[in-house]
């Protein structure tokens, strides 16, 4: 189609035009950053822990009063949660995976205090720690019962023995050699033996910027048992059982002692939800600001062109008139949008860029990829001949007589 | 009454310069009821958009009831046609939105009236009319002839000092055409000054007065066929070269 | 003639109800997105304690080697949020400022009295008395334990409200006694809600969260050996020797505010505070130039990164989104006013002049942003009910809707659909008046 006389006709309409390219540059823009945000968050919110998560929940219990014979009460709590026909395993730790709460470790390969390696999450676990949470043993080997120290004090032991990620395994030796070798504690002043290496476990905290962000894998399973006036019993039952089992572990818990107070008991994907609810809202709150954003754009584009359509129908009818086939007219109203929309997006991809730099400066945000921007220029394209099509056809069923009647 | 001497408008694109009107002198007395007529592309609609002052001219000067308007700005402009003339169109130009009362009511309202004394004007325009049991229909369902009734009451409720015309039964039949300018004739023999373009030679001869236009300038000038009491008024005159 | 405008503008907007309708809606759609995001922001950004926000300080004193891999806090300056518990021993008994209080987040066991009720945890706020009238925490019943009780580490607590009304059924309960963990305290006061938001005194968790559910002497919780809920950070030694060891070590957990009411207390203060680093040096604590940081609650919210890069984000995006919607509503605008061209030209060839034209459009404009700003608002309403369902529980307490919030709303509305309104009422403006008749 000849683009000349489309072009001829927009100068005397500049206004319109600029005002349709605008919109189309923004909503490209906004589109652009968002749905790479949203990518982001969704991406976010489905990290693997490394444990196997559906069937597991956790108890958090507290003790009322100050009992004296704290460890004979944990260990009777967790020989009652065991001996439930539809629990698995059970074992009580200071946290857990997408819990928000735990501690964090200096780690490296020796006690100078200036050559801490990295950051890392402390789990407290027996030897039940591993088949409870459903972990990937990828070598060595898990603790030993005899290997299990009491953590009953402020002051946090020495651990003899560790289990660590792959990751961190790899940091600290990245030869890849880390089985068997030191591993020192900053914080505690001990050195530990690496006795085995799992293939992923999440650290507690899981926000994209904040704590834990940057050693998100890090994570060191040592061998205590916590014996305190507060702790998290984590449990696994039988696939299928979770339900039961959350109401009876805790009906099982009152009935030894009414002297403590379960604050909560909740299953892995249930934490999982929560600790990712703020993520995954802001990626729907953003797909419903898209989804309004394309409607808008596109209901503009047809509001603004039936009004075009409407002041040229007498300039159609002649056309007609003169020769012009209905398809013709449509394909003006086409090639005049597709005109409009490709200057829109070109400008639109590079505000995109434009806006995903600033984002990257402030809000610590990886780097638009070029993807997003031609994905969403095509969308925003597509868009506008959708919208366009409508009104194309409206103006494609002036009559050619119209041009025989006065305006 | 309006009084227009040497006036020119010229049209100028980036190539040519070409003239509407040229020299153009003209002097239209109160009560006069002047036909200006001319072959179509003669210029007459220049000239009434020009002495109803929406448009400006290129040179010469004109008076409109005293008062020299070269020059004035857009505000004043809009209220010296507001005051002072009141606007019948080949198409009527009614605004399809408003009732027949409230569309004779727009120039009352620019004008800064009051609620009751426009009430009173609308109801006497109404009533010169003979449309007053018609004030609340809508203009697509009044007649043509009707809705250029309507027209001429909204020209004059603001009792203007001229009345300007343009081709003001072009757009109807030959029935209605009759009684549109009956009531003109009417309106002129109660005073009013009327200045009316049209090509057809009927209605100039109705007139009483003949301004024949061609190129922009003014070729004859008929000799008023009726005014023959009317004294002094007879002498206007506009000399064309 | 304003009532002409608006009569006009009716009928106008009437005559075709589609491209009315568009504008409405786009505007609407557009004012509700962003006001939502803004309700939510301007909540996060909101000064919690505005009449005295420039008088309260909380300190950080850099009491950690600033060597460590210990940049937890990924402060640049190595410094913690909170303080050791010997620095904020020293300095409430320099009792330098007006009032000064130390303080952290704990909690106690309730068992009532009321035998059908089971024990609960309830979160507990550690202070001095000063924390009451310095923060002006408003009371029910009773007024703040006495300074004497700080000293004699009475077992005295001030319940909150809600809690009050668990317990003893809203009553006055001063003089009452509450077993907490076994021990009977005396009830001195109860406070009415106060829960500012964000949660200055502590951004430690739950920024956004509610103010604990009752305050006892900080003295007394020591003593009862009270566990720490809040951050609890140790840059190595965590101490030995189990409650004692723990409190005495440099592991930092405690928040300290001070009133200080002029300029003149504020650099007393600094002053005093290097000081005090200058001399923990000489007396061979810190073996390095340790160093202290006083800011005031502003000062301290931006430093903490109140507002959530989330909020900003959204923010962002919503008023881009409104701005595309206003492109929209000006287009159709300008569409309306030129094919009202006709009507203009005849109301000029009539009298009006372009300032009567401009008012006419602009009246109508303004009707259009009206009617969207209460479309938006409702919205808005629709659109926080969403955050809330979406949200989690400590963003949603942010999310209602206050006077300011709905006058920002149509104010905006308005404001922006007239300036969008300028560029095709202008045009109007332009329309010629012989244009009617040169269309002959």
């Amino acid at each position: 189609m000849d683009v000349y006389p489309i072009l001829a006709a927009m100068r005397r309409n500049k206004v319109g035009a600029i005002l349709i390219a605008a919109q189309i540059a923004v909503t490209l823009a906004i589109l652009c950053n968002a749905l790479f945000l949203i990518e982001q968050r969704i991406a976010l919110s489905k990290r693997p822990t490394g444990a196997d998560e559906a069937d597991v929940f956790v108890i958090d219990n507290g003790w009322v009063g100050q009992p004296t014979d704290l460890e004979a009460r944990i260990d009777g709590d967790l020989a009652a949660l065991r001996s439930l026909p539809g629990v698995v395993d059970a074992y009580v730790t200071n946290s857990y995976p997408l819990s928000d709460g735990g501690s964090t470790e200096g780690v490296g390969t020796d006690l100078d205090p200036n050559r801490a390696l990295t950051l890392a999450a402390l789990y407290f676990a027996g030897p039940q720690g591993i088949p409870t949470l459903g972990l990937k043993l990828i070598a060595g080997r898990n603790f030993t019962p005899s290997e299990v120290v009491s953590m009953n004090d402020y002051s946090v032991p020495k651990a003899p023995v560790v289990i660590i990620t792959r990751q961190l395994a790899d940091k600290l030796y990245p030869q890849g050699d880390a089985l068997g070798k030191p591993m020192s504690m900053q914080f505690t002043k001990g050195m530990s033996t690496i006795v085995g290496i799992v293939d992923r476990l999440q650290v507690p905290w899981v926000s994209a910027n904040g704590w834990g962000s940057k050693f998100n894998d890090n994570s060191v399973l040592v061998p205590f048992k916590l014996v305190w006036h507060g702790g998290h019993y984590v449990v696994r039952a039988r696939p299928g059982q979770l339900a039961a089992m959350m109401r009876a572990g805790e009906d099982k818990l009152f009935a030894i002692s009414r002297a403590r107070v379960i604050d909560q008991v909740r299953s892995l994907p249930q934490a999982r939800a929560d600790i990712y609810r703020d993520d995954r809202g802001l990626a729907v709150i953003l797909g419903v600001v898209c989804t309004a954003l394309l409607t808008v754009t596109s209901f503009g584009i047809v509001g603004l062109t039936s009004y075009w359509v409407a002041q040229r129908r007498k300039q159609i009818g002649i056309r007609r008139a003169l020769g012009a086939t209905r398809n013709g007219v449509v394909r003006y109203f086409q090639t005049e949008n597709l005109l409009i929309a490709t200057t829109g997006a070109i400008v639109g991809g590079g505000l995109a860029i434009a806006l995903n730099l600033w984002m990257v400066m402030s809000f610590e945000m990886p780097r638009l990829q070029f993807g997003y921007v031609i994905a969403g220029a095509l969308v925003v394209v597509v868009l506008g001949q959708a919208a366009v099509f409508w009104p194309a056809l409206r103006a494609a069923s002036v009559p050619p007589a119209l041009a025989t009647r006065a305006a | 009454m309006l009084k227009m001497t040497h006036l020119s408008k010229a049209y100028r694109t980036e190539v040519v310069e070409t003239y509407a009107l040229r020299d153009f002198s003209i002097d239209v007395r109160e009560g006069d009821f002047v036909a200006v007529t001319g072959p179509s592309g003669s210029g007459k609609t220049t000239f009434l958009t020009i002495a109803g002052l929406l448009e400006e001219f290129t040179g010469g000067e004109y008076l409109l009831d005293g008062v020299n308007v070269r020059g004035l700005d857009d505000n004043r402009r809009s209220r010296l046609r507001n005051e002072k003339i009141g606007f019948i169109f080949q198409a009527f130009n009614l605004i399809p939105d408003l009732n027949v009362e409230d569309n004779v009511d727009v120039p009352l309202r620019y004008r800064g009236f009051n609620g009751a004394e426009r009430q009173r004007r609308i109801r006497d325009a109404l009533g010169r009319v003979g449309l007053s049991a018609r004030s609340r229909h809508y203009p697509s369902e009044l007649s043509g002839g009707q809705q250029q009734r309507v027209a001429i009451a909204r020209a004059l409720a603001g009792s203007p000092r001229l009345l300007l015309a343009d081709e003001p039964t072009g757009n109807l039949d030959t029935q209605m055409a009759r009684g549109v300018m009956e009531l003109l004739e009417e309106l002129h023999r109660d005073g009013a000054t009327i200045v009316m373009v049209t090509h057809d030679p009927e209605l100039a001869v109705r007139a009483q007065r003949e301004v024949h236009i061609v190129d922009g300038q003014v070729v004859d000038l008929a000799p008023p066929p009726r005014l023959v009491t009317g004294g002094g008024a007879a002498a206007s005159a506009a000399t064309g070269t | 003639m304003m009532y002409y405008y608006f009569g006009l503008a009716m009928r106008s907007l009437k005559r075709n109800l589609v491209l009315t309708a568009l504008m409405i809606a786009a505007i609407g759609v557009g004012i509700g997105a962003s006001m939502t995001t803004l309700t939510l922001f301007r909540a996060m950004a909101t000064d919690p304690i505005p009449q005295k926000s420039r008088q309260l300080f909380t300190l950080q004193i850099g009491n950690w080697p600033p060597n460590k891999v210990t940049v937890a806090t990924g402060d640049e300056e190595h410094l913690q949020q909170q303080i050791s518990y010997p620095d904020a021993v020293a300095l409430m008994n320099a009792h330098e400022g007006r009032r000064q209080s130390a303080m952290y987040h704990g909690g106690r066991t309730v068992i009532p009295a009321n035998s059908d009720l089971k024990p609960f945890e309830a979160s507990t706020r550690a202070a001095y008395t000063d924390f009451f009238r310095m923060f002006d925490v408003p009371f029910v019943y009773g007024e703040p334990w006495p300074a004497s009780d700080d000293a004699n580490h009475s077992d005295v607590v001030v319940l909150s409200r809600e809690l009050n009304d668990k317990l003893f059924g809203g009553a006055n309960s001063v003089g009452k006694t509450v077993d907490l963990d076994g021990r009977g305290f005396r009830v001195v006061g109860v406070a009415a809600r106060w829960n500012p938001v964000p949660r200055f005194f502590d951004l430690n968790t739950d920024k956004y969260g509610k103010t604990e559910q009752m305050f006892i002497p900080f003295t007394t919780a020591i003593d009862e050996q009270m566990e720490m809920w809040g951050n609890f950070n140790c840059d190595g030694d965590v101490g030995t020797g189990g409650w004692e060891g723990r409190i005495h070590s440099e592991c930092v957990w405690v928040q300290y505010w001070v009133e200080l009411p002029a300029a003149a207390d504020v650099a007393r203060y600094r002053s005093f505070l290097t000081n005090y680093a200058i001399e923990q040096r000489r007396s061979g604590r810190f073996h390095w130039q340790a160093l202290t940081r006083l800011r005031n609650v502003r000062e301290w919210l931006a430093y903490n990164h109140v507002v959530s890069d989330e909020a900003r984000i959204l923010v962002l995006v919503s008023f881009s989104f409104l701005f595309v919607c206003l492109l929209n509503a000006m287009g159709l605008m300008l569409a309306k006013i030129m094919g009202r061209s006709g009507d203009i030209a005849v109301r000029r060839a009539l009298g009006a002049s372009r300032g009567a034209v401009f008012m006419q459009c602009l009246t109508e404009t303004a009707v259009v942003g009206l009617a969207g700003g209460l479309l938006g608002l409702g919205l808005t309403s629709l659109g926080l009910f969403g955050l809330r369902a979406l949200l989690s529980d400590e963003i949603s307490r942010l999310s209602s809707l206050d006077a300011v919030d709905i006058t920002i709303a149509v104010v905006l509305a308005v404001v922006a659909t007239t300036l969008a309104g300028l560029y095709p009422t202008w045009r109007a403006t332009r329309i010629q008046p012989a244009w009617q008749l040169k269309a002959q």
